[in-house]
């Protein structure tokens, strides 16, 4: 029997982290969607693009993308385990199903996955709380970098000059971004915490051209400076030539070159 | 009797006026300048003029060098693409701004300064580009010191003071004979005295954990050396950045204690362009 649960909460709180662990201790099938939540007065939802659930796919391979056009309801496993992520500024006002946005229902009960549990980050106990913050008002930018690759160097620069303000008060960040040997990392950020969360993809790409998976990035904060961080990456990121230049050593001697775009 | 030596003041003039106010205030008045007058900051030609109107001695620092010759360092200068690209439009902004008469002195500054056993450079004997960090290995340290013929070499470049002291240093030779010269082996073993590297960080620039402007004193009745550090305005400087139409990032930058750009990393490499 299928088991549907939705896990909400606010920005950063973890909601991610806490699905993988559940994701990666179940033996049986899994499957994984992610809602966008709803733009409240003041608290703009950030643009996700995708970004958790490639990094869930990366780390559980087989894992079933429940918001596939093609996912056929009646196919899934029986004994499949299927988490729901909804971003959601304040905790629901009631606890358990009764708690969920009555504006969920119709999708949820299109693709045919109502929860049966519902559990929220700062109201349920047997979710970690320590990153559960309260936001009174927060802008949200994003930006999709697929098909770019990062100077390395560069990129250490930028992050640490984002997290500690450089452009505007930053309170959440998150990316995947690719690197010229193939490499892809997943950034996790929140104010909360000292440090950010680097985490290596599995899947590493042959180091043939620009990378054909999804890259971005996500930042929550207030007086963000959008042309400020776009014009830094555009410093950062590395042209054809130095691409070619920084893989070419990495190829074995006579592997094909990178078509040309 | 004591003199001041200053570095690195990198167009910051209220990091400038307030250290030399500080120089003046303790009665001071020989000031040695180790270079890097231009470069990142927002008033290259009225630090390069208070410099020349105080008729302080200086030698040509590595931007100082880069502003007349025309980027003549090599990119590994930088430690990343973001770097070099700030730097180089830091670069063209300031040979922009820079009179004929000031860009004129700065091609006219010596590679180095020398007082009796004292000798003043940018960044190291060997180059204006080379950094001497305090954790450099020490045998290249004392010959760096050594093969300039000084007892302490004043230097700059790399934003952090400190003082090294290079104690019990011995150079061991052997010469080998050929077999075409039959002979014993001839050993040599030369004691060194005491050599110094005396850092004096940066005015306008400071990488020390902090925003104030440093600079060493030399005692030389004692020989002794004093760190000084400096505040200043710093928040003047930061607003004239961003009036300059420079990358308001460099004002972010140094208003938190973090240099303009990156810091380059590798302590040995000299660039040979």
């Amino acid at each position: 029997m299928t088991r549907v649960l939705l896990i909400s909460g606010p920005p950063g709180c973890g909601k991610t982290s806490w699905i993988l662990n559940q994701l990666q201790a179940h033996r049986g099938p899994c499957g994984y969607l992610r809602l966008e939540g709803f733009t409240a007065a003041e608290l703009q939802q950030a643009p996700d693009g995708g970004i958790d659930r490639a990094f869930l796919v990366d780390q559980c391979p087989g894992l079933l993308d429940l918001a596939e056009p093609g996912e056929n309801p009646a196919s899934r496993p029986q004994d499949l385990l299927a988490l729901i992520e909804l971003p959601q500024w304040q905790a629901p006002p009631e606890a358990g199903l009764a708690g969920i946005d009555p504006r969920l229902l119709p999708p949820l009960e299109a693709l045919q996955l109502l929860p049966q549990r519902h559990l929220s980050f700062g109201r349920d106990a047997e979710l970690p709380a320590q990153d559960t913050l309260q936001f009174n008002a927060l802008e949200a930018w994003s930006l999709d970098l697929t098909h770019s690759v990062w100077d390395p160097p560069s990129l250490n620069s930028f992050w640490f000059e984002l997290v500690n303000g450089a452009y505007g008060e930053v309170y959440r960040a998150k990316a995947l971004m690719n690197l010229p040997d193939g490499r892809s990392f997943f950034f996790n950020w929140i104010v909360s915490q000292e440090g950010t969360q680097f985490l290596p993809l599995e899947r590493v790409a042959p180091p043939v051209g620009r990378p054909q998976r999804m890259s971005r990035l996500v930042v929550q904060g207030k007086h963000l400076d959008a042309a400020g961080i776009e014009a830094t990456i555009a410093d950062g990121l590395l042209s054809d030539a130095v691409l070619e230049l920084q893989q070419a050593p990495q190829r074995p001697f006579g592997a094909p070159l990178p078509a040309t775009r | 009797m004591a003199h001041a030596v200053i570095s690195c003041l990198h167009a910051n003039l209220a990091a400038t006026e307030a250290v030399l106010s500080d120089i003046e205030q303790l009665g001071i008045d020989r000031i040695t300048c180790l270079g890097d007058l231009v470069g990142y900051g927002p008033q290259p030609n009225e630090v390069v003029e208070l410099i020349r109107a105080r008729q302080i001695p200086s030698c040509q620092g590595c931007w100082d060098e880069d502003i007349i010759e025309g980027l003549n360092s090599c990119e590994c200068s930088y430690p990343s693409q973001l770097a070099e690209r700030r730097g180089q439009r830091a670069h063209h902004w300031t040979a922009a701004q820079l009179s004929e008469e000031n860009k004129a002195f700065l091609a006219s500054l010596p590679l180095s300064l020398r007082r009796d056993r004292l000798l003043f450079v940018h960044g190291s004997p060997n180059s204006q580009h080379e950094y001497l960090l305090p954790d450099m290995n020490a045998f290249a340290a004392l010959e760096r010191v050594e093969a300039a013929q000084a007892d302490t070499l004043f230097c700059g470049h790399t934003h952090r003071p400190y003082v090294r002291e290079l104690r019990e240093g011995v150079i061991k030779l052997r010469l080998h004979r050929a077999v075409a010269n039959p002979g014993p082996d001839i050993e040599r073993e030369v004691d060194l005295p005491v050599r110094r590297i005396v850092n004096a960080g940066s005015v306008g620039e400071p990488r020390h954990g902090g925003t104030s402007a440093t600079y060493v004193i030399h005692h030389e009745q004692d020989d002794s050396v004093e760190i000084r550090e400096v505040p200043y305005d710093v928040e003047r400087t930061c607003q004239a950045i961003v009036a300059a139409g420079l990358p308001p990032l460099f004002a972010w930058r140094l208003r938190h204690g973090f240099e303009y750009a990156e810091r380059a990393d590798d302590a040995s490499h000299v660039c040979e362009r």
